[in-house]
């Protein structure tokens, strides 16, 4: 019953035919927001534990970037998505310069921006009490599922369940939550993200 | 035209070393006597508690970041590091041993990779004991105006050359106590530690150090 439920998780959605809003509503618009992250993992039988800062910032020409760094300073990542959405990776510690990281990394953090996604292709199905936003990604598909009309999950799905994204409650739609966490199912990876304030006292 | 190619290659050269030396310093000339004042000054101190303000300049982004803690030093080659805000974080390093606590896990640090912190700690250490121009993975260059000493450390070595385009420690010429410490990455960000209320030969317990 367990395999059976990992093989098909969304085997119960129901097609959603009342006129719903898209789940556009909740791309984020943000100046700038820094978060802790702590990453959590294993590879083979070796746990590993990282953390440091992410650092978001929408830029005046229309371009985000994403940039992680440890907690002395030390860049270990910067990530560009130009105004059409177009990755690029501006700078990369060679320890992270792996390919299919990157492309994680990528996928993440565009799944939670909202980049890239094929809009034409949104579809609204439903299962008890959330409402499931489909698209076609490249590879794969994701799910944006809200309930109550707030974002609560995205998940990103090819046969299985790929990766998870637990976003916590926000006031506006646009907004950052407070608390993200990206669960990689496959990939044996936890990333926890909790917003910090760095004003000046 | 060769010989004006050559008078143009001249120019670039002399701005370039213009370029070099940081605005409003002056290149120490005698770095032995400089280095004999340092040791010497340093000797007599045996603990320093201070406080720091972290600013990462992320150049490109027109961006800072602020981070705020203490820090310890204990004689001969204890530190420790207390970020308090906006994030807790600890690093203590005691001899060989590196300690590294955040919100969640205490762990030793996988000193390979480590090379940022072992570099900022050796540079400390360095600092403290008086010892920063033996650093073999620096190339030092000494300048001093009416309050500092800037000590511009070149990367010498293809470990540090990958993290580090310099980093300039600034010391007070009045007790040698480092100011201010500038770690510039290679795509030009740069992190600033800037130090205050530095007591010197204050108690600190051992316990604060302890990274086992």
């Amino acid at each position: 019953m367990f395999l059976f439920s990992c093989a098909a998780p969304y085997k119960n959605l129901q097609r959603e035919s009342a006129a719903t809003t898209s789940a556009l509503r909740f791309k984020p618009e943000f100046g700038r927001v820094l978060y802790r992250c702590v990453v959590d993992g294993r590879i083979v039988f070796r746990k590993f534990h990282l953390s440091g800062l992410l650092f978001f910032k929408d830029m005046h020409d229309g371009s985000t970037r994403v940039v992680f760094q440890n907690e002395m300073g030390f860049t270990f990542f910067d990530f560009e998505w130009d105004q059409k959405d177009r990755f690029k990776v501006n700078q990369i510690i060679p320890q992270l310069n792996k390919q299919a990281l990157i492309e994680t990394l990528e996928k993440d953090m565009s799944l939670l921006l909202m980049k890239n996604l094929n809009t034409a292709s949104e579809t609204v199905w439903k299962q008890d009490n959330e409402v499931f936003h489909r698209f076609n990604l490249e590879k794969g598909i994701a799910y944006y599922i809200t309930r109550q009309d707030q974002l609560v999950r995205i998940e990103n799905a090819g046969k299985s369940k790929v990766t998870t994204i637990t976003l916590s409650e926000r006031e506006q739609h646009s907004e950052l939550p407070s608390t993200i966490v990206f669960d990689h199912h496959k990939a044996n990876f936890t990333i926890r993200l909790n917003k910090i304030d760095d004003a000046e006292d | 035209m060769r010989m004006r190619s050559f008078y143009f290659f001249i120019f670039l050269l002399l701005a370039a070393n213009a370029g070099a030396q940081p605005k409003g310093f002056q290149l120490v000339k005698n770095v032995q006597s400089f280095e004999t004042a340092l040791s010497k000054s340093n000797a007599a101190v045996k603990t320093i508690s201070s406080d720091f303000v972290q600013t990462k300049n992320l150049a490109l982004l027109s961006e800072k970041i602020k981070s705020k803690g203490k820090f310890f030093f204990k004689k001969e080659d204890r530190v420790r590091i207390e970020y308090t805000s906006p994030y807790s974080y600890l690093l203590v390093m005691n001899g060989g041993q590196i300690m590294v606590k955040d919100e969640q896990k205490t762990s030793k640090i996988n000193t390979r990779n480590s090379k940022t912190m072992q570099a900022v700690n050796r540079i400390m250490i360095d600092c403290m004991r008086g010892t920063v121009l033996d650093n073999p993975d620096f190339k030092a260059t000494v300048y001093e105006n009416g309050s500092l000493y800037l000590l511009s450390l070149a990367p010498a070595t293809d470990a540090m050359k990958k993290m580090f385009r310099s980093i300039d420690v600034y010391l007070s010429k009045k007790n040698f106590d480092v100011d201010k410490l500038t770690m510039t990455e290679q795509g030009g960000d740069y992190t600033d530690m800037d130090f205050s209320n530095a007591q010197h030969n204050i108690a600190l317990n051992d316990a604060l150090f302890k990274a086992k």
